[in-house]
C-alpha cells in the first residue's frame, strides 16, 4: 500500500502548473448562496471544459480570449454567458425544477453518477428523513424507507442489534447483510450503532448486487453507502443539539391472572383443585381466592412474609423506563481551498432491564484541501469509543420472572441486598432466583473503541482525467470484562424447604479482541465527449483488502477475595482460548460507460477477484454486469406535451456477482473469523464436543476431532441477477414513483450445515445448493399541496419478496439454521427461506388432532415438519410530511405481512404456568379442541365425550413435553403494524441579531405502537435467536426482553 | 494508468501475498498417540451419561424432595429430547477411535495404538446398541463419504464387534511378539499405562460380555477366547482427575461439588428400592452401605414419580458420596460409587466380569477361565467389596471394627462375612439356591448391586435381558418402576430411549419409524 501513496505522490510533485490564458470565477447557488462544485463548464461549440471544484471554483484556458461559456449542473437550469474578455465570471444557478428528480448520488468506488445514467434501483436518504425520529442507531433510522431493504431489530437491549437484508437472503449459512461503506471504507455493521447521525450527509442504497460489483464481492449483498459531512465554503456553521428520550416496555406477553402457586403434583384438594404450595415456582395452583397465605417458607430467624392470594401487576412493573440523552456539537468552515468539518456526540442510556447502563462518545473530523490546482488531498476520521455495564443474564432474569406467579409482586424483591425475604438467603423460590438479584450479580462491562479513517488524494492532470488513491482502515478493539459473584448461602437455607439453593462461586472472565480492516484503492476515471452527442466515462482500478483478527479469553472461577475480580485472584486451572485470523483480497476491476445523447447510457463493468481464503485452484474468480438506461422524457420530448409527464425512465440491469462467503461474522460477540482457515478439518486440544474435558493434564497431551468437516475444494458462490424498472414522476414533480422487478438467483453456496451425528462429525462446510429471490419494489409519493407556506406530501414504498431454497443436494434433505427450543429455523429445497420447522400433532386428512381414544391425549409427529415461513412476503412503509410554515410534521408507519414466527418464550410461559394458554380451560379437563380419535373400524370419529383428565400443570397437561415440545403450539402470524417514527418539529427563525442563526425544537417518538396478529400475544416478531448474523430467521426466544417504544424532544441551535 | 500498471505488477509480483490461509490456531492434522488420551476421557465422561441414563431407568436414583418437573421422566413416554445427549457423544468418540485406525491400519509401529482404538470403538459401539438397538455401523463414521448412515440390524452389529475384538487380540498379540517392539502405549494409555496383556483380559472380558447378551440371538463366527484371562483389575480411566477446573473426575462433578466448591444440582437421591438390598428387606447389608451412602441408614430415598411435599432433600454433595467431609472445597477422599474428584472413572470393573463368567458358566459358554459359577459368583462378590471399599488415590479403607459388628474389616473379609450373615437367602448365599432360574437371579442381583452407580447402564441394561433384579407390584420396596409411570407394558417399565432429534432432522430417510419409548425392545430383550 505504502508502494502506491509514495507513487503517487511523486506524480504530484512531478505536476508543474502550465502557463494559461485564462478565466476563471465562482458557482454558487441562487438559492442560498452556497458554493456549486462539480458544475460543468464548457465553451460552447469546442470540448474544452471543466468542472468546478468542492469549493465551486473553475478555471479554463480560452484559446482567443472569446466565446460563450455553458455552466450545466443537473437540477439546475442551464446558463450561458458571453466572455467578453473578461478574466473572472462568478455565476449564480437556479433549480430547474423539472429536473428535480436528477440527483447526484455516489456510487462504487466513491465515485459520483448522476442517477439518469444509472440502470440500477437506487434509492437515496436525506438527512432530514434519517434523523426525524432521533434513532440513536443509524439502522433504525432506516427502517420503513426504503424498498427492498427489511431491516430487522434482533434483540433488545440498550443498543439492540440490527440486521440489514437488501432484497432477501441468498446465502444459505452465509452471510446476508448489505456491505457498508462509510466514506469509502468498508465497515462492520455495528458501526451503524456507533455512528453520530447528524454527521450523516446522504445515505444511498444499492439495492441490487449489479448496481455494487465494483465494491468487490461482498458487495454482492447489496450496499449502503454513508457519506458525511463537509465544510462548506464560505460560512462558518456552529451546531448545538440535545435530545432527551424515554424507553418504556411497549408490550408484555399476556399471561394468565387467575391462578398461582402450587400444583397438581402435590395433591388435588377435595375433588379438583390443586394444592397451593408457598414456594412453587409453577402457577398451576388454585384460583386466586385473595386469602392471605404464605409466600416462602419461614425465615432462620421465624418470620415468614404473607400476601393475599390475588392477580399483582408486578410481571410489567419490572422493567423500568428507560432514559436516553443524545447531546452533539458541531462546526465547519471553508474556503476556496479547503474545508474542515468536526463534530462530537455524547449519549448515554438507560435502559429497561435494572441496572443497564450504555454510554457512547463520538468524535469526527472531515477535511480537504486543494495543494494545487490539480491535486487535492482530503481525510475523514472518527473515533467512537463506547461503554456497555450490563447484565450479561438477561434470558435468566426473564426466565426468573415468568416463575414468579402473579400473587407475588416482584417489585417487592428489588431491595436484594437489605430486604431479608429478598435476599437470595430468604427469597421464596428456591429454584429461580430473585430477578433482582440475578440482574445485579451476573455483570458485563464490555468496552468498544471504534476507528475509522479514510484519506485520498486526487490528481487530475488533464481535465476529464482523475487519478485517485485512496487508504481507508477501520479497527474495533473490544474489551469485556464478564463476572459472577459470590454468594455464600445460610447453612439453614441450604438445608431446608429451599435445600435447592447452592452457593454460588465468583468468576472472572477477561476478553479482548482487535480486529483491522485495511482497504487500498487506486483507480483512475476518465471522461470524454465524443462530437455533441456521445459521452464516454471509463474507470479502471485495483483494490487491496486486508482483514485482521485477533481474539483472547481467560477466565477463572473460585474466586478468593470477595468482591476482587481479578484474574489472579481465582483458584484452579484457567480456561484460555486464543485466535489470530488473517485473509486478503485483490480486486482489478473496470468499468465503462457509454451515454448517448444524455438519454441513453450503456455501462459495462467486470471484476476479478483472487481471496485468500479458498485453495489455489479456485482463488481467482471474474464476474461481469452490464446496465443500461433510458430517459424517454429527452428522447421523446413529445412526452412532455399536456404536462403530464415530467420524467420517464427506463432502466435494467443484469450481473453476475461472486463471493467467498465462508463464516458468518458474528460481530455482536465481538467476533469474526472472516471464514480464514476454513478448509480444512480441525483438532482441539482442551474440549471434546464442547466438553471441556482438562487437557493437558499436567505433561499428559491430548487432541480430539472437531466436529466440523469440510470439502478442500471450497468455490466462491455466485449470484446472478436481473432487475428492470422505470422511474416516473408526473404533474411537475408532484407525483413521483419508481418501480423495479428483480430476479435473483445464487448457486454454488458454501454451506456450514449440521449433518447427522452417526458421520461422525456434527457439521459440515460445502458447496451445495441454490437459493432464488424475485420481487417487486414500489416507491410512490404525491404532493397535492405545494406553496410557499404549506405543504403535503404522502406516499410509501412496497416490497414483495418471494424468497426460495431451489435445492441443496440429495444428500442433505435440509440445513437446520438456528434453533429456539424444539423449533428449527431451516433451508428446505423447493420451500420458502427460511421455513419454521417442528413437532406438530398427528392429525387426519381434514387436519383435526388425533387424540388416543381413553386418555384423550394427542401425539406429536415423530419428525419435524413445516409450521410455516419465516421471512415476510409483504412489506409496507406508508409514511407523511405535513410542513406549514415553521412547522414540520411528519410519520411512519411499517406493515410487514405474509409470514410466521416461533415464539420461544411460550414455552416456559406453559412451564412457569403463567402463559395465558394455559388457563384457557379454566385448568379443568378438556377435550382436545377439533379432535378425532380413531373408531374400531379405523375411520376418525369426531372426539366430543373423551377430555384430558389433568387439564393442570406442574404435572399435567400443560406442563408436560406433549404441549411444551410440540411447537406447532408457539408459531403464531408473523405480521403487525408498527408505528415506527413520528415527529413534530418547529423552527424558531433567527433571534438575537442572527447571532442565532436558527433554532429548532421537536418532539418525536419511535415504535410507540405495535399491533399483532391476533393469535401473537408473545413479542415482537422483529427479534431473531440467530440475532443479527443469523440467516435462521423466524424464531425468538427468551434471551429477548419485551419490546420497547421511545419518545423525547429535541433541542437544536445553529450559531 | 501508471499507477495501475505498478499494481498489477505488485499483485502478480507477490503471489505470497494470498499465501496466508495456514491455520494459526489449531491443528489440522495430529498422531494417533495425541488422540488416544483424549479419547479414552472423552469415553469416561461418555461412560457418565450413560451411568445417569441407567441409573434413572434402571432404578438407582430418584427424583428427590425440591424439584419437579420430572414429567417424562417419571411417566416414561419418553420423547426423542429424553437422554438425547448419548447419541452424539457416542458417535464423537467413536470418530476419535475411528481417525486412529484410519491413521495406523497396517502401520506396525502404532499396532498397539490401532489395536486399543478397535476394542474402544468395539466398547463405544455396545453402549450405543444396547440403549438404541440398530444403529449405523457400516456406514457410520465415514464422514463426507456418506452423510446419511444407514441403520445396521443389531444382532448383526453386535457379531461384527466381537469379530473386531478378535482383530485386536490378535494385533496385540503380533506386537508383543515382533521383533522390533511396537511403539509403546506408555503414559497415553490412561487406563492401563501400556500394559498390554491387561488391555488384553479387558478385551476377553468385553467380548464375553457380547457373547453373554447375544446368547442364542447372534452368532459369533470365533467363540473362543484369548489365554490371557479375564480382567481382574478393575479398568479405571483416570488421566490425572484432580479438584480443578474441568478435571474433576466427571460423576463426581455431576454429582457432588464443582471444584470451587458450588453444590451441583440436588434433584435426585437413592431409591427405596436399592436401599432394600442393603438394609435387610431382601439383603441385610449394612457394611457396604455404610461406605455408599452419606448418613447410612438415615439416606433418604424415594421412589420414581413420587413429587409431592415431605420427599427426602439431598443434601450438598448428594448421598452417593459417603464422607463426613461436607465443605465442597475439602471434600474428597470416599469409598462406594463416588469416592472423589481424583477417582477413576470405571471402564469395567472386575466384578462385572466375574459376574459374566459365573453366568458363562451357568449356561454353558465356554471361556476357558475355570473356575464354577459358583466360584466366579464368589469372586464376584469379593471384587464389588473391593471396588465398593478402594479410594480414589489408590489402596483400601478398611472398616473398623466398632463401625458395624457383622464386618470384620478388609472387603475379603467382609465379603464373607456378607455371605454368612445372609445364609439361607438365595440372593445371596449360592447354596440356598435351588435351581437355575435362582442362581441366575443370585449372579444378576448382585452385579446389578455392584454396578449400582458405577456402571448403572450395564445394571439397566441387565434387568432389561434378564428381568432380575425381580420387581413385583407397585411397592417402592417392590418395583423401580415410577409410580406415575404411564407404561402399558406389564413390568410398568420404558422399553428403550427414543431416536434423537437430530437423527429425526439430518438422517431421516434412515432413522427407524414408528418407536416409542414402550413399543419396541432391544433384540436381547426379555
Amino acid at each position: 500500500m505504502k508502494k502506491f501513496l509514495l507513487l503517487c505522490f511523486s506524480f504530484v510533485i512531478a505536476t508543474t502548473v502550465w502557463a494559461q490564458r485564462e478565466v476563471s470565477g465562482r458557482v454558487s447557488s441562487a438559492e442560498d448562496g452556497t458554493t456549486l462544485p462539480g458544475v460543468n463548464v464548457v465553451l460552447k461549440g469546442t470540448t474544452n471544459g471543466t468542472v468546478s471544484d468542492a469549493n465551486g471554483n473553475y478555471k479554463m484556458s480560452i484559446p482567443d480570449g472569446n466565446g460563450t461559456i455553458v455552466f450545466s449542473f443537473i437540477g439546475l437550469k442551464s446558463q450561458e454567458v458571453e466572455i467578453g474578455g473578461r478574466a473572472v465570471i462568478d455565476v449564480k444557478m437556479e433549480l430547474d425544477v423539472t429536473q428535480l428528480s436528477e440527483v447526484v448520488v455516489t456510487t462504487a468506488g466513491g465515485l459520483q453518477s448522476r442517477q439518469r445514467e444509472l440502470g440500477s434501483s437506487i434509492t437515496v436518504l436525506t438527512p432530514n428523513s434519517l434523523t426525524a425520529g432521533k434513532a440513536v442507531n443509524l439502522a433504525a433510522g432506516m427502517q420503513g424507507k426504503v424498498a427492498g431493504f427489511q431491516i430487522n431489530a434482533t434483540s433488545s437491549g440498550v443498543n439492540p442489534e440490527y440486521r440489514l437484508i437488501l432484497r432477501g437472503q441468498r446465502s444459505l449459512t452465509g452471510n446476508n447483510q448489505a456491505l457498508i461503506i462509510l466514506d469509502n471504507v468498508i465497515v462492520p455493521n455495528a458501526v451503524l450503532s456507533n455512528l453520530n447521525m447528524n454527521d450523516v450527509e446522504s445515505v444511498n442504497i444499492l439495492q441490487g448486487a449489479g448496481a455494487a460489483a465494483l465494491y468487490g464481492s461482498q458487495a454482492s449483498n447489496g450496499a449502503v453507502i454513508i457519506t458525511t459531512k463537509r465544510g462548506k465554503a464560505g460560512t462558518v456553521e456552529i451546531t448545538l443539539q440535545h435530545n432527551v428520550q424515554a424507553t418504556q416496555v411497549a408490550f408484555f406477553p399476556k399471561i394468565q391472572k387467575g391462578f398461582g402457586s402450587g400444583g397438581s403434583a402435590y395433591g388435588i384438594d377435595g375433588s379438583t383443585r390443586p394444592v397451593f404450595n408457598y414456594l412453587e415456582n409453577q402457577s398451576y395452583g388454585p384460583a386466586f381466592d385473595n386469602s392471605l397465605r404464605p409466600l416462602g417458607p419461614k425465615l432462620e430467624d421465624g418470620t415468614q412474609p404473607y400476601t393475599n392470594y390475588n392477580y399483582k401487576p408486578g410481571h410489567n412493573d419490572f422493567w423500568n423506563v428507560g432514559l436516553t440523552n443524545q447531546t452533539d456539537f458541531s462546526v465547519s468552515a471553508g474556503d476556496a481551498t479547503s474545508s474542515i468539518y468536526m463534530s462530537g456526540q455524547y449519549v448515554t442510556v438507560a435502559g429497561t432491564t435494572p441496572g443497564d447502563k450504555f454510554t457512547r462518545a463520538n468524535v469526527r473530523v472531515n477535511g480537504w484541501k486543494k495543494i494545487t490546482d490539480k491535486v487535492q488531498i482530503s481525510f475523514s476520521t472518527s473515533l467512537a469509543p463506547n461503554k456497555y455495564d450490563i447484565s450479561s443474564a438477561t434470558g435468566s432474569i426473564y426466565t426468573n420472572m415468568l416463575n414468579m406467579p402473579s400473587n407475588v409482586d416482584i417489585t417487592q424483591f428489588k431491595d436484594w441486598s437489605n430486604n431479608k425475604f429478598a435476599t437470595p438467603n430468604g427469597f421464596y423460590n428456591p429454584w429461580y432466583g430473585n430477578p433482582y438479584f440475578t440482574a445485579a450479580n451476573n455483570r458485563q462491562l464490555d468496552k468498544n473503541l471504534y476507528i475509522t479513517g479514510n484519506m485520498e488524494v486526487k490528481w487530475t492532470p488533464i481535465p476529464g482525467l482523475d487519478i485517485i488513491a485512496r487508504q481507508g482502515i477501520s479497527n474495533r478493539t473490544f474489551t469485556e470484562k464478564a463476572t459472577t459473584g459470590q454468594y455464600i448461602y445460610s447453612l439453614y437455607a441450604r438445608n431446608t424447604d429451599q435445600s435447592s439453593k447452592s452457593n454460588i462461586a465468583a468468576s472472572v472472565s477477561e476478553t479482548a479482541n482487535t480486529y483491522t480492516n485495511l482497504v487500498t484503492d487506486a483507480l483512475a476515471q476518465y471522461n470524454k465527449s465524443i462530437g455533441q452527442s456521445v459521452s464516454l466515462n471509463v474507470v479502471a482500478g485495483t483494490q487491496l483488502i486486508q482483514n485482521t483478527g485477533r481474539y483472547m479469553n481467560t477466565n477463572i472461577s473460585g474466586l478468593i477475595v470477595k468482591d476482587l475480580y481479578n484474574l489472579s485472584n481465582g483458584t484452579g486451572n484457567p480456561g484460555y482460548s486464543e485466535n489470530d485470523f488473517q485473509s486478503r483480497l485483490v480486486g482489478v476491476y473496470g468499468k465503462v460507460t457509454g451515454g448517448f445523447k444524455d438519454y441513453l447510457f450503456v455501462t459495462l463493468t467486470g471484476r476479478n477477484d483472487s481471496d485468500s481464503r479458498l485453495n489455489k485452484d479456485n482463488r481467482s474468480f471474474f464476474y461481469p454486469s452490464a446496465e443500461a438506461s433510458l430517459v424517454l422524457t429527452e428522447a421523446i420530448p413529445s412526452l412532455k406535451d399536456g404536462n403530464i409527464f415530467t420524467f420517464f425512465k427506463l432502466r435494467g440491469n443484469v450481473s453476475k456477482t461472486g463471493q467467498v462467503n465462508l463464516g458468518n461474522p458474528n460481530f455482536s460477540s465481538g467476533f469474526s473469523d472472516f471464514g480464514a482457515y476454513y478448509t480444512q478439518s480441525t483438532f482441539s486440544s482442551n474440549t471434546s464436543y464442547a466438553t471441556a474435558n482438562g487437557f493437558p493434564y499436567g505433561s499428559l497431551a491430548g487432541y480430539s476431532a472437531d466436529a466440523r468437516i469440510v470439502n478442500p475444494n471450497l468455490k466462491p458462490e455466485f449470484t446472478h441477477q436481473w432487475e428492470i424498472g422505470a422511474d416516473m414522476n408526473f404533474w411537475n414533480d408532484n407525483i413521483t414513483t419508481s418501480l423495479t422487478w428483480y430476479h435473483s438467483r445464487t448457486d454454488n453456496q458454501t454451506i456450514a450445515t449440521s449433518i447427522s451425528n452417526s458421520t461422525g462429525f456434527s457439521n459440515f462446510l460445502t458447496n451445495v445448493g441454490e437459493t432464488s429471490s424475485q420481487g417487486l419494489e414500489f416507491t410512490g409519493h404525491i404532493t397535492p399541496v405545494r406553496t410557499q407556506n404549506f405543504q403535503f406530501t404522502v406516499g410509501g414504498n412496497y416490497t414483495y419478496l418471494k424468497n426460495t431454497v431451489v435445492s441443496i443436494s440429495d444428500q442433505l434433505p435440509l440445513v437446520g439454521l438456528a434453533s429456539s427450543g424444539n423449533a428449527v429455523s431451516a433451508a428446505v429445497a423447493g420451500q420458502a427461506f427460511p421455513v419454521i420447522m417442528g413437532l406438530d400433532y398427528q392429525r387426519d386428512d381434514q387436519g383435526h388432532v388425533i387424540v388416543d381414544r381413553t386418555t384423550g391425549l394427542p401425539s406429536s409427529t415423530s419428525s419435524n415438519v413445516i409450521l410455516g415461513n419465516g421471512t415476510p412476503k409483504h412489506r409496507v412503509g406508508a409514511d407523511a410530511a405535513v410542513q406549514y410554515k415553521n412547522f414540520k410534521f411528519s410519520i411512519l408507519f411499517e406493515y410487514r405481512g405474509g409470514y410466521s414466527v416461533y415464539n420461544g418464550v411460550g414455552t416456559e410461559m406453559d412451564w412457569s404456568g403463567t402463559g395465558y394458554r394455559t388457563a384457557q380451560y379454566g385448568r379443568q379437563s378438556f377435550i382436545f379442541p377439533n379432535s378425532v380419535y380413531k373408531a374400531d373400524d379405523g375411520s376418525y370419529v369426531q372426539n366430543t365425550s373423551v377430555s384430558i383428565a389433568n387439564g393442570n400443570g406442574n404435572n399435567g397437561y400443560w406442563s408436560d413435553g406433549i404441549n411444551r415440545n410440540t411447537s406447532s403450539n408457539y408459531v403464531t402470524s408473523g405480521n403487525f403494524i408498527k408505528l415506527r417514527e413520528i415527529s413534530l418539529g418547529y423552527d424558531i427563525p433567527p433571534i438575537f441579531g442572527k447571532a442565532i442563526k436558527g433554532a429548532n425544537i421537536s418532539v418525536q417518538g419511535r415504535n410507540l405502537f405495535l399491533w399483532m396478529a391476533k393469535d401473537n400475544y408473545y413479542t415482537d416478531p422483529e427479534y431473531s435467536t440467530a440475532g443479527s448474523t443469523g440467516n435462521g430467521t423466524g424464531l425468538n426466544d427468551i434471551g429477548q426482553t419485551p419490546p420497547t417504544r421511545y419518545y423525547g424532544a429535541t433541542l437544536s441551535i445553529k450559531l | 494508468m501508471i499507477m495501475l500498471a505498478a499494481v498489477a505488477l505488485f499483485a502478480t509480483s507477490c503471489k505470497d501475498y494470498l499465501d496466508i490461509n495456514t491455520n494459526k490456531n489449531k491443528p489440522v492434522t495430529v498422531t494417533a498417540d495425541l488422540i488416544l488420551p483424549q479419547a479414552l476421557v472423552a469415553t469416561a465422561i461418555t461412560l457418565n451419561a450413560y451411568n445417569t441414563y441407567g441409573a434413572q431407568t434402571g432404578g438407582y436414583m430418584a427424583n428427590a424432595g425440591g424439584y419437579g418437573g420430572f414429567n417424562e421422566q417419571t411417566t416414561y413416554i419418553y420423547t426423542p429430547n429424553n437422554y438425547s445427549n448419548l447419541w452424539p457423544t457416542s458417535y464423537d468418540n467413536l470418530e476419535d477411535y475411528q481417525y486412529m485406525l484410519n491413521q495406523t491400519d497396517g502401520d506396525a509401529n502404532f499396532i498397539y495404538y490401532n489395536a486399543v482404538a478397535r476394542i474402544m470403538k468395539s466398547y463405544g459401539y455396545q453402549l450405543l446398541v444396547d440403549a438404541y438397538g440398530n444403529v449405523p455401523y457400516s456406514q457410520a463414521l465415514l464422514a463426507a463419504e456418506n452423510l446419511t448412515p444407514e441403520y445396521d440390524d443389531a444382532a448383526t452389529i453386535y457379531a461384527s464387534l466381537a469379530s473386531e475384538i478378535d482383530k485386536a487380540v490378535a494385533d496385540i498379540n503380533t506386537g508383543l511378539t515382533a521383533s522390533v517392539a511396537p511403539k509403546a502405549l506408555g503414559s497415553n494409555d490412561v487406563v492401563y499405562q501400556g500394559n498390554m496383556t491387561l488391555w488384553l483380559k479387558f478385551a476377553n472380558s468385553l467380548k464375553l460380555r457380547l457373547m453373554i447378551r447375544g446368547n442364542g440371538k447372534v452368532t459369533f463366527t470365533n467363540t473362543a477366547f484369548d489365554p490371557a484371562g479375564f480382567l481382574s483389575i478393575d479398568a479405571l480411566i483416570n488421566p490425572g482427575f484432580a479438584r480443578d477446573n474441568n478435571r474433576q473426575n466427571p460423576e463426581w462433578n455431576q454429582w457432588t461439588w464443582t471444584y470451587s466448591g458450588t453444590a451441583q444440582p440436588k434433584a435426585w437421591i437413592p431409591t427405596t428400592f436399592i436401599a432394600t438390598f442393603y438394609n435387610n428387606i431382601k439383603i441385610n447389608d449394612p457394611g457396604r452401605a455404610k461406605k455408599m451412602y452419606y448418613t447410612w441408614p438415615a439416606t433418604g430415598t424415594n421412589q420414581l414419580g413420587f413429587e409431592s411435599t415431605g420427599i427426602p432433600k439431598s443434601p450438598d454433595g448428594s448421598f452417593w458420596y459417603p464422607g463426613t467431609d461436607r465443605g465442597g472445597t475439602s471434600a474428597g477422599n470416599g469409598t462406594g460409587a463416588i469416592k472423589g474428584p481424583d477417582a477413576g472413572f470405571p471402564l469395567m470393573i472386575a466384578a462385572e466380569s466375574d459376574f459374566l463368567l459365573a453366568e458363562a458358566a451357568l449356561v454353558g459358554i465356554p471361556t476357558g477361565a475355570g473356575g464354577t459359577a459358583q466360584s466366579w459368583f464368589t469372586q464376584g462378590i469379593t471384587d464389588a467389596f473391593t471396588y465398593t471399599y478402594s479410594l480414589p488415590g489408590g489402596g483400601l479403607k478398611k472398616t473398623a471394627a466398632t463401625d458395624a459388628p457383622k464386618v470384620s474389616g478388609t472387603p475379603v473379609a467382609d465379603a464373607a462375612a456378607y455371605i454368612t450373615a445372609n445364609a439361607g437367602n438365595p440372593l445371596v448365599d449360592w447354596s440356598a439356591t435351588s435351581n437355575a432360574a435362582e442362581q441366575l437371579e443370585a449372579i444378576i442381583t448382585q452385579k446389578y448391586i455392584a454396578l449400582n452407580m458405577v456402571n448403572s447402564q450395564e445394571g439397566y441394561n441387565e434387568y432389561r435381558r434378564t428381568g432380575y433384579p425381580t420387581i413385583t407390584g407397585t411397592s417402592p420396596t417392590d418395583t423401580f418402576a415410577s409410580i406415575a409411570s404411564q407404561s402399558t407394558r406389564p413390568d410398568r417399565l420404558p422399553s428403550r430411549i427414543l431416536y434423537p432429534t437430530s437423527e429425526i432432522q439430518y438422517n431421516p430417510v434412515n432413522v427407524p419409524q414408528g418407536i416409542t419409548s414402550t413399543n419396541a425392545t432391544i433384540f436381547w430383550a426379555k
